[in-house]
């Protein structure tokens, strides 16, 4: 406080004296005219016997200040003339810490976004996410209308679903995603409309009708913000919803990286299952809604979470799911809410965080690495400025000033290398989002960068420079004036000191080099494995194809509908062969359930689990998955024929060990109950289920004729020959008269390619990093070595003038250089085995302390630092003994 | 442009010190004036020495400053001696008259 008086006091004080020397210019301007001088002449007079007065500085703030930003400048203009006389290492010092700041911002730019930001809401840090402890975070919609109407801790629950639905407009039909919310999701979150009204409870009773709001990025994209679209209907899967308003912008929902088009009451959920199929508001074991709730100011978390325990009991009893055997619903009903924090919503990219943060350590070394390698180039410079450095110092500067000095120009170099790091940083954190974007979620997040990034950024930009800058700025300033300007500029007596630094730092880089390229062998190798196993099917040349029919019908009517479109598209020419089944491998969706051979006890524990698929006839030739005994399904399998299944191997294994499975009879659980048994017609070779990581689980096919509740969508394979692109028009013509879902073609590599988003970021940026700490360690090995070589110039020409055999000084330059990079690369294997560790969740058939790996990482680096080392050292076996005495 | 006027260094607070001290209270503008007046234009006060030498005594303690009128009804800060400044009048008085014979001396020697 006493401070800013005296700032008050000072500008006071200035102004009077300014005052004073106005009152006493006119004055003497007055005499001068009175003597006859013309005004404009006497004026200037006045003013110039005042001399640099006039500038009246007397106050010693002000000129501390001003003494300070003077010299600042200065110290800015003379580094900026030092980075201009020698370009080339200001290029390469910016440009190194540029791409090694702004990697590390746009990691931590996604970071941001996706795991710390809060919610674009009033005070997100009342709120709490609720869910069943340890079986996952979603509730059924009776366990949330329990919580909804039971809860009295918080100031708000609302929950919340989002889903793709089908958009129809005019003749055009699409996928937006949607958002079914609770009446009280609006008003609890403190999220206003930008036009007409919020969604309310009022909304959000059973059997309502369709009614909507739009985001604010759709209702500009397809509305073109016209305020007239309040009360206009909107038809979402066949079903007209009222507009009712618009969401504010900078709202996209509680699911960060989507952003939803449509938020619709839960009530309207039924509307999404024309024809009277069940629904999910009674479902008791449809786990389908997260809950968010708003604790109130005087509560806290434990308080809550222990408050909505003492409900819990009642809540699971009044919720039983029908049709649960004795020892689920006794699990079911010692269920427990846990609560946490949840101050920024939710994301389904969160599952990336530890990949993210995996990555931020590693770009964490590159930028360590280029430290390390502009402080050295420092060095080497400060080394020839030693001269000056003492000219300096014997001119009077003191010791702090020249480190100040030399601090200045590392801040510089970082500074200016954070600016343009932040360039690059915004396309590359783009970049990234891309990454972990797929086909059938396109990531949207606001990468803009928060104060966060920017701290982030200066702080990353302040501690590299300071990193870097300090060794070499409190080494010139150690230096005697005496001394340096005694010796030759080369400075002979502290270059031993400086190398030995500088040989330390390339220690240390070839080090952190090797943990970067080691980690990055475990992702390239994971992700060939993952990409060159053999899954059980073929994906290339594969066509999946997504087109529902009307859903009003009848199943059996549906299953017909189905049928009559496969054989349309078999009749498409290209397409080699075509089928239909209720889900496609590798999608991330399954379908399980207990089966046990029919007069059978069933089997222990997790044995009774296995996956379901249906298929049509030609299912397993068109994906490419052989049969390996018994016969494929045919078109003679109806609903009134016989029952039958095909079973995979480790199915076949699991149940029937060594004997022969076909013919056997099994019966598949539902509801509680084993239904009429199937007879095994074939059995297939294991092919992977849900993703490519887990082994094939016990698979059972059943027809899609026989399939009698729909269960799943729909998709179509198609083997196709020749190129893709071509038969999409054909494809799309077949199925739009009959389909009124929206067609999605893609390729099957797609699909498999969108489920291993997080091992390819991995790989990828990994062997980025990894080539680029190759790089800079070459880069500066190379650099201390030709400085090296340069200083040591007439010791080598007199070696050579005394008979040293050219070979022998190559030898000795390459042998400094193994020396370097042996103790960097034991320190490497070393660190990498430690950090290796932390990878070990992401690996697939790699072993963490893989030795052929290590092995691989450390001969690449030791070819790179040879390679290196070996232009300078022909350097030094090429220098002519004559020439370089002369020099002397 | 050297002028032969000019003060010579250290005496400005001695002639500044003097004028207060028989005329007044004065402003700067008239410090100047009287100073020029008095010597009959042999002396004159540099303006860009002045003020910070006002400003200095009267952190020193030896002058008060206060802003006035003039007679022409202006806002001027007006400089008067203080107690202390008379001490320091007299300190700086004996001083020139030292240099003043010191130098005679020297000047007398041929």
């Amino acid at each position: 406080m006493s401070r800013f008086l005296n700032l008050f006091r000072r500008a006071k004080v200035s102004r009077e004296i300014a005052k004073e020397l106005d009152f006493h210019i006119s004055e003497r301007t007055e005499q001068l005219i009175a003597s006859g001088i013309p005004r404009e002449h006497a004026e200037r007079r006045a003013r110039r016997q005042f001399g640099a007065y006039a500038l009246h500085k007397e106050d010693a703030w002000m000129t501390n200040l001003i003494g300070w930003i003077e010299s600042l400048a200065a110290d800015v203009r003379y580094a900026l003339r030092g980075f201009a006389k020698s370009p080339g290492f200001a290029a390469v010092a910016v440009l190194s810490l540029a791409l090694g700041i702004g990697a590390n911002t746009a990691i931590f730019t996604l970071l941001d976004a996706v795991l710390l930001r809060s919610l674009p809401v009033p005070h997100p840090e009342q709120l709490v996410a609720i869910d069943i402890g340890d079986n996952g975070a979603e509730v059924t919609n009776p366990i949330w209308e329990q919580l909804r109407d039971h809860q009295d801790v918080m100031q708000g629950v609302l929950a919340w679903s989002q889903r793709r639905v089908v958009l129809e407009t005019g003749a055009e039909k699409r996928f937006v995603s949607a958002v079914l919310v609770s009446g009280s999701y609006f008003l609890t979150l403190g999220v206003g409309a930008a036009l007409g009204r919020v969604l309310t409870s009022e909304d959000d009773r059973r059997g309502c009708a369709g009614v909507a709001m739009l985001s604010e990025g759709f209702w500009q994209k397809e509305y073109g913000g016209s305020s007239g679209v309040i009360g206009k209907t909107i038809r979402l899967s066949d079903q007209p919803f009222e507009i009712a308003g618009v969401v504010r912008a900078g709202f996209p929902g509680l699911d960060v990286g989507s952003a939803p088009s449509v938020f619709v009451p839960i009530c309207t959920e039924p509307l999404f299952h024309p024809g009277g199929a069940p629904n999910n508001l009674d479902a008791r074991s449809t786990w389908w809604l997260d809950v968010i709730g708003r604790l109130k100011p005087d509560v806290s978390l434990a308080q809550a979470r222990a408050r909505l325990n003492t409900l819990a009991p009642g809540i699971f009893e009044a919720t039983q799911p029908t049709g649960l055997r004795a020892e689920s619903l006794e699990r079911y009903k010692r269920y427990r809410f846990a609560v946490r924090p949840a101050p920024s919503g939710f994301s389904d990219i969160r599952k990336y965080q530890d990949a993210l943060w995996t990555l931020m350590l590693g770009v964490g070394l590159v930028l360590l690495i280029a430290c390390a390698n502009v402080a050295n180039l420092l060095l080497a410079r400060a080394t020839a400025r030693q001269h000056e450095m003492a000219v300096r110092t014997a001119l009077g500067a003191g010791r702090l000033r020249l480190v100040r000095q030399t601090l200045t120009e590392s801040l510089l170099l970082s500074l200016t290398g954070a600016a343009l790091g932040l360039i690059f940083a915004g396309w590359a954190s783009r970049a990234l989002a891309a990454m972990i974007s797929t086909t059938q979620s396109t990531v949207i997040l606001d990468l803009s960068p928060d104060a966060r990034v920017l701290a982030f950024t200066a702080g990353a930009a302040v501690i590299t420079g300071v990193l870097f800058g300090l060794v070499p700025a409190l080494r010139l300033s150690r230096v005697s004036p005496g001394a340096a300007m005694k010796s030759s500029s080369r400075g002979a007596s502290s270059g031993v000191t400086r190398m030995r630094f500088s040989k330390g730092l390339i220690a240390v880089q070839v080090a952190l080099s090797m943990i970067l390229l080691a980690g990055a062998g475990l992702m390239l190798g994971t992700f060939r494995n993952l990409t060159t196993l053999n899954a059980g099917f073929r994906a290339e040349g594969v066509l999946l194809v997504n087109a529902g029919v009307n859903r009003n019908l009848p199943p059996d009517a549906q299953i017909r509908a189905r049928l009559a479109l496969l054989e349309k598209l078999r009749a498409i020419p290209g397409v080699r062969s075509a089928s239909v089944s209720a889900l496609t491998p590798i999608s991330g969706v399954g379908w399980n359930g207990y089966a046990k051979v029919e007069g059978q006890p069933e089997r222990p524990g997790r044995e009774k689990l296995v996956f379901f698929n249906a298929a049509s006839d030609a299912y397993f030739e068109t994906l490419g998955t052989p049969l390996i005994s018994g016969r494929d399904f045919s078109q003679r399998d109806t609903a009134a024929s016989p029952l039958v299944m095909i079973v995979n191997a480790s199915m076949a294994h699991r149940f029937f060990g060594n004997s022969n499975p076909l013919g056997r009879r099994i019966q598949v659980e539902r509801d509680g109950q084993y239904g009429e048994a199937r007879e095994i017609v074939g059995v297939v070779a294991d092919a992977k289920y849900r993703n490519l990581r887990q082994d094939a689980p016990a698979t059972a096919y059943l027809p899609v004729a026989q399939h009698t509740v729909v269960v799943l969508g729909s998709s179509y394979e198609l083997r196709v020959s020749g190129p893709v692109a071509s038969l999409i028009p054909a494809i799309k013509d077949t199925l739009s008269p009959g389909s009124d879902v929206p067609v999605q073609i893609r390729p099957f590599t797609q699909q498999i390619s969108d489920s291993l988003v997080q091992e390819r970021m991995l790989a990828t940026l990994g062997a980025m990093f990894g080539a680029l700490a190759l790089a800079l360690a070459a880069l500066g090995l190379y650099g201390v070595l030709s400085y090296n070589v340069a200083r040591r110039r007439n010791e080598i020409g007199i070696r050579v003038a005394l008979g040293a055999a050219r070979a022998r000084v190559l030898a000795m330059v390459m042998g400094e250089a193994s020396w370097l990079a042996f103790v960097g690369l034991g320190l490497g294997v070393a660190g990498a085995l430690a950090a290796s560790r932390l990878l070990g969740a992401f690996l697939y058939g790699m072993q963490a302390d893989d030795p052929r790996n290590l092995a691989i990482a450390a001969l690449s680096l030791a070819a790179v630092a040879a390679a290196a080392a070996y232009l300078p050292a022909r350097r030094a076996a090429s220098v002519d003994p004559m020439t370089a005495l002369r020099d002397e | 442009m050297k002028a032969k006027n000019d003060i010579l260094q250290g005496t400005l607070v001695l002639l500044v010190l003097r004028s207060l001290a028989s005329r007044g209270k004065m402003h700067g503008y008239a410090i100047t004036n009287h100073i020029q007046q008095v010597s009959s234009d042999l002396l004159r006060v540099e303006e860009g020495s002045l003020y910070p030498a006002l400003h200095r005594m009267t952190q020193d303690g030896w002058l008060r400053a206060e802003w006035g009128k003039t007679e022409k009804n202006r806002e001027a800060r007006f400089y008067s001696i203080t107690a202390e400044g008379r001490r320091q009048l007299e300190r700086e008085e004996a001083s020139w008259a030292r240099l003043q014979s010191g130098v005679r001396k020297v000047l007398r020697y041929t």
